[in-house]
């Protein structure tokens, strides 16, 4: 049975051109950057880790320097938010953050950690489409307010934030603001000399990439304290050896992504929505119906589970998702299908579909035809109602 | 042939179907799985799963609150 793969918001499968140019930094130039200053294999590595490093930072219109590889989004968000907060209480400029409720988790525990740790923390609540409202942001600055992390783009819904307008209101309460641009990096614009954006998170797991590389950019001057103690590499921001063939492996993933792909990535997204809401009863879409990613489509199905219809689908050969990634082991119910405004049912009901590059129109058919089946049958057994 | 043993006594949906879904990713074509349970819901849910993937359900036989599947791999 050959598996039909949609669930790449949490994870794809690398690309094969992305193998081919990492390759070489496994068996040939495998030493570490740090060793440049002993041999000539520490200058090749890096030589390579520094174009890797140029060629992202120019996807954001920013500068190299600007750009510090981590081990993925959880650290990246990790650094920006803890490393900032801590930064700027010790210069005694506040002790109070703003998130949105429905941040994925490494900046959601990141503000919990940092809320035990004394700082006050404003959980901001989103509309039923997942929207932050400029007016709710605007009300919960205050003379204490450091640090404000609305994500770019939801890991569950896909709906994609007003960065610029948000960023244009951090600026003007002269506050850092960080966004986690894992779900939009190529695939959505954003470029650092038009957003006031301070600090991204980025990663290429979700672009064909390798997993295990993230990236941070840190617009020059923003305060930011290291979180792990070691070395001095990446600018004396992000200790640890680096990974090279990771680094060269984001890079050559994101030159790999075209504004082509997008478009076909979105036509698939819109038939994939317009087909569920059309040929199965009682669905429901989360999100915003336009501002959302192009990979992402996510629905509710009533009187069904999730997990089931999941599980199902997997014995048909489908690979989907209900909710984050995280959810998959277990019956806790979403804190984004809650945030926009949802009850247990709803959020037990989500199913996240995340198109890729290896993804077809077949596969599109294919998974509505299987869950239209699958949900009509699961229902007929449902003790939620609406059974037979 | 082999019979494959799968208990699930007092376990809720979706542990059934998972474990079921375990056992058959391990069985061999003509092999027999037997699965026990309570939850009602997969009672229903597991034969209706098997037979979507192409396999057979021999039997379903009740005792008490007790049910027991027995699926016959393709």
């Amino acid at each position: 049975m050959d598996l039909v793969y949609l669930d790449n918001a949490a994870a794809t499968r690398m690309d094969e051109k992305v193998a081919q140019a990492m390759n070489p930094y496994f068996f040939d130039v495998y030493a570490v950057a740090t060793s440049e200053f002993g041999y000539s294999l520490g200058i090749e590595a890096k030589e390579a880790l520094d174009a890797a490093r140029e060629s992202i930072a120019s996807v954001l219109n920013g500068a190299g320097e600007e750009l510090v590889f981590t081990s993925g989004s959880t650290e990246s968000s990790n650094l920006a938010v803890k490393g900032c907060a801590q930064a700027l209480k010790r210069k005694k400029k506040g002790n109070h953050i703003i998130v949105s409720g429905i941040e994925d988790f490494p900046v959601l525990n990141s503000a919990r950690t940092l809320e035990k740790q004394g700082f006050e923390v404003t959980y901001l609540a989103v509309d039923e489409t997942g929207l932050v409202g400029s007016e709710a942001l605007e009300d919960a600055f205050t003379d204490e307010t450091i640090l404000v992390s609305i994500q770019h783009a939801n890991q569950e819904i896909g709906t994609v934030q007003d960065i610029k307008e948000i960023g244009k209101m951090c600026k003007e309460h002269d506050v850092i603001f960080h966004t986690d641009a894992t779900h939009t990096f190529t695939r959505v614009p954003l470029d650092v000399s038009v957003i006031p954006v301070d600090l991204v998170t980025l990663s290429c797991h979700t672009l064909h990439g390798p997993k295990g590389i993230g990236a941070l950019y840190i617009r020059k001057e923003t305060p930011l304290d290291k979180i792990m103690d070691g070395g001095f590499q990446e600018f004396d921001v992000r200790a640890g050896l680096e990974n090279i063939p990771g680094a060269v492996g984001f890079a050559r993933a994101v030159e790999l992504v075209t504004p082509q792909e997008n478009e076909r990535l979105k036509r698939m997204r819109d038939t994939l929505i317009d087909r569920l809401l059309a040929e199965v009863p009682d669905t429901l879409l989360n999100g915003h119906r336009h501002k959302r990613t192009p990979q992402n489509a996510n629905v509710t199905f009533h009187y069904v589970e999730g997990e089931s219809i999941t599980l199902h689908l997997d014995m048909r050969g489908f690979a989907v998702s209900t909710g984050s990634a995280c959810f998959s082991r277990s019956l806790e119910a979403s804190h984004v299908i809650m945030g926009i405004g949802g009850d247990h049912e709803r959020a037990h009901g989500s199913v996240r579909f995340t198109c890729g590059r290896y993804n077809t129109g077949k596969d599109v058919g294919a998974v509505v035809e299987a869950v239209s089946d699958v949900v009509q049958s699961l229902r007929k057994i449902s003790p939620l109602g609406k059974g037979g | 042939m082999t019979t494959i043993k799968v208990d699930c006594v007092g376990e809720t949906c979706p542990v059934p179907l998972v474990e079921t879904r375990k056992a058959i990713r391990k069985a061999s074509s003509g092999d027999i799985i037997e699965v026990t349970g309570t939850h009602p819901a997969s009672k229903k849910e597991i034969p209706m799963a098997v037979e979507a993937q192409g396999h057979e359900v021999l039997e379903i036989k009740e005792e008490g609150d007790t049910w027991k599947i027995v699926i016959k791999i393709r």
